[in-house]
């Protein structure tokens, strides 16, 4: 894990790296809806411009045509924010890519409620259960630039759609150029057998910081287990915490249809009774507000998560 | 390959006898899978470059059927030139584990390209696959896409359509079966979408406007379409007749799609069979 540093704005870092890639795939293809700017391009579409395409704002058309792409043997990345990729084209995203099995890349920023003042037009609190219900999607939730980079090269290589969801708050940095990490197969950036975060995307910096003061206000061990895959999901993982006897989930989603909901499904499966709870946003729309503040009142930022996981121990259970 | 219009009449006669056997067994969209016969008969039988022996070749004409629900004249016509027989259609079509059905699947047909079904789909897609032969430097193959005239009322569409004319998808081939009805009647009671020759013209396409039931105006139009490597998109406003060649399905939105009984079939067949001999005599066989 990394010491504290500045926090960084994930978009900024993939949009200079898609660049990068541009150089080692030579079928990767960027399609935008005129957020080029917004999706951090620019610098891929002065590389590559026979191989950046800018649609429009018409997303029902950047998936399809991205589609067309993909069918002819490109990897094309397609970016837009969360809300607009997988709701206003949400039966193209279904139909021309995971119903034909389309090699496409679709990158999300503004998921959860981190486009914060822009308000509830551009959060993306159901995306998540939109897109894991999809046949064949793979869904990647990073928390930090270094595994966002990571997994996007790992989602290039491999063949078959991805979800690839990131905030558009700033993030701590968490791991360093050193960690490695796999699609399919959780982090777990502090180990700890007293209880366990599940966590993916932003909750994943808040859960560390509540497991750090836990461990030094209780002496007790939390382990954080960073959920970067939603699906496939780590199943393994999840039953490796359950030992723990207490597991949080926590996700920047409507706790409906998020990763709290697969994390219980598996631990009903495999007849695992823990105390359970899960964080996130609560079944209901709010006004517009920072994400910070909205992360807080709906306590998923390190306060809430900690003070769920204090209520365990509080009850002796 | 028929290049006779004779020849390719005759053919589009026996996917309409086909469909029309084919309708007397499961409920097919008959009234849009007659009206666009001509045309796709044309098209697979004489237009495309297309190896059945090779459906993923590089070198092929794409077909997207944007109107997946013609999804039976498709077959049939993909069946004409030896991709399966016309029996395994007959077989296969709407049974459990079959290739065939209401609309296509290439989960189980590998000569269907995209699976569609859903409307305002096919062209988007077409415009993307167009993009991508053209980054692939594939001067020589056209994607052609079927759309029909009240799937034009999809948003989408004009998406595609804007973004085919920025790209230059001279590559593109758009095919509009306008044969006036819809699933709730007619195209121009339910929407307001009015002249569709002007409305791709003003953006920016290559338009061409024809009756889409007559061979040898459909022959001319493909014979003369713009090179692949030309750069404006080309739409095709085929002026057909939902149901055409059956008088009682002939512009009846309610043979959207049926089932026929052996009566109406027996009847159908000799209209159809009367028509086209009283035009080319019973031993024609020239121009």
């Amino acid at each position: 894990m990394q010491e504290k540093t500045e926090k960084v704005f994930v978009r900024n870092i993939l949009g200079e790296y898609v660049s990068e890639l541009g150089k080692e795939f030579d079928k990767l293809v960027v399609v935008n809806a005129d957020l080029m700017g917004t999706s951090r391009n620019k610098s891929f579409a002065e590389k590559f411009s026979q191989r950046s395409f800018n649609v429009g704002i018409a997303e029902q058309n950047l998936v399809s045509f991205s589609a067309g792409l993909a069918y002819e043997g490109f990897i094309p990345l397609a970016f837009s924010m969360a809300p607009f990729l997988t709701m206003r084209a949400c039966e193209q995203v279904r139909t021309d890519i995971a119903y034909n099995n389309a090699n496409v890349k679709l990158i999300a920023s503004y998921s959860g409620v981190s486009g914060g003042i822009s308000g509830a037009t551009h959060w993306a609190i159901e995306d998540c259960a939109i897109m894991t219900s999809m046949p064949g999607m793979t869904v990647i939730e990073p928390s930090d630039a270094t595994q966002a980079k990571i997994l996007l090269k790992q989602a290039v290589q491999k063949v078959g759609p991805v979800y690839f969801r990131t905030s558009v708050e700033a993030q701590q940095d968490i791991y360093g150029e050193k960690d490695a990490f796999e699609i399919g197969k959780a982090a777990i950036p502090i180990k700890g057998g007293d209880g366990a975060y599940i966590c993916s995307g932003v909750t994943v910096q808040f859960a560390i910081e509540a497991a750090l003061q836990i461990r030094r206000e209780f002496n007790k061990k939390i382990r954080v287990v960073d959920m970067h895959t939603i699906k496939p999901i780590d199943r393994q993982a999840i039953i490796d915490a359950a030992k723990t006897g207490r597991i949080i989930v926590a996700q920047d989603h409507n706790i409906i249809g998020g990763l709290g909901f697969m994390v219980a499904s598996i631990l009903a499966e495999e007849k695992l009774a823990v105390n359970f709870k899960i964080l996130g946003i609560t079944d209901k729309f709010v006004p517009m507000a920072h994400a910070p503040y909205l992360y807080h009142q709906f306590g998923y930022d390190a306060d809430g998560l900690k003070n769920s996981m204090i209520e365990f121990f509080k009850s002796n259970i | 390959m028929l290049k006779k219009i004779y020849e390719l009449e005759k053919a589009a006669l026996n996917i309409r006898l086909q469909l029309l056997k084919l309708c007397t067994m499961q409920t097919i969209h008959i009234g849009g899978d007659l009206s666009i016969a001509d045309v796709m008969t044309a098209l697979w039988q004489y237009q495309m470059k297309y190896d059945k022996d090779n459906p993923k070749s590089e070198n092929r004409d794409r077909f997207v059927l944007s109107k997946g629900h013609a999804s039976a004249v498709t077959s049939l016509n993909q069946a004409a030139i030896g991709c399966f027989e016309v029996d395994d259609v007959f077989k296969e079509y709407a049974a459990d584990g079959g290739r065939f059905s209401m609309h296509s699947c290439n989960l189980v047909n590998p000569y269907v390209e995209v699976s569609t079904g859903s409307l305002g789909h096919g062209m988007p897609v077409a415009c993307g696959i167009a993009a991508a032969l053209k980054l692939k430097k594939n001067t020589i193959n056209r994607v052609y896409t079927v759309m029909g005239d009240g799937e034009q009322e999809e948003g989408s569409v004009w998406e595609a359509a804007m973004n085919s004319v920025k790209y230059q998808l001279g590559n593109l081939v758009a095919i509009v079966d306008c044969n006036g009805f819809q699933a709730d009647g007619a195209v121009s009671e339910i929407s307001g979408i009015g002249n569709l020759a002007e409305k791709y013209q003003v953006f920016g396409w290559n338009v061409i406007e024809f009756d889409g039931n007559d061979m040898s105006k459909i022959k001319e139009n493909f014979d003369n379409l713009p090179k692949a490597d030309s750069d404006k998109p080309t739409v095709l406003i085929c002026k057909t007749v939902k149901g055409k060649g059956v008088p009682f399905m002939e512009n009846q939105a309610k043979w959207h799609a049926g089932k026929i009984n052996e009566e109406q079939y027996l009847q159908s067949v000799k209209i159809l069979e009367d028509n086209f001999y009283l035009k080319w005599g019973k031993n024609a066989r020239e121009d």
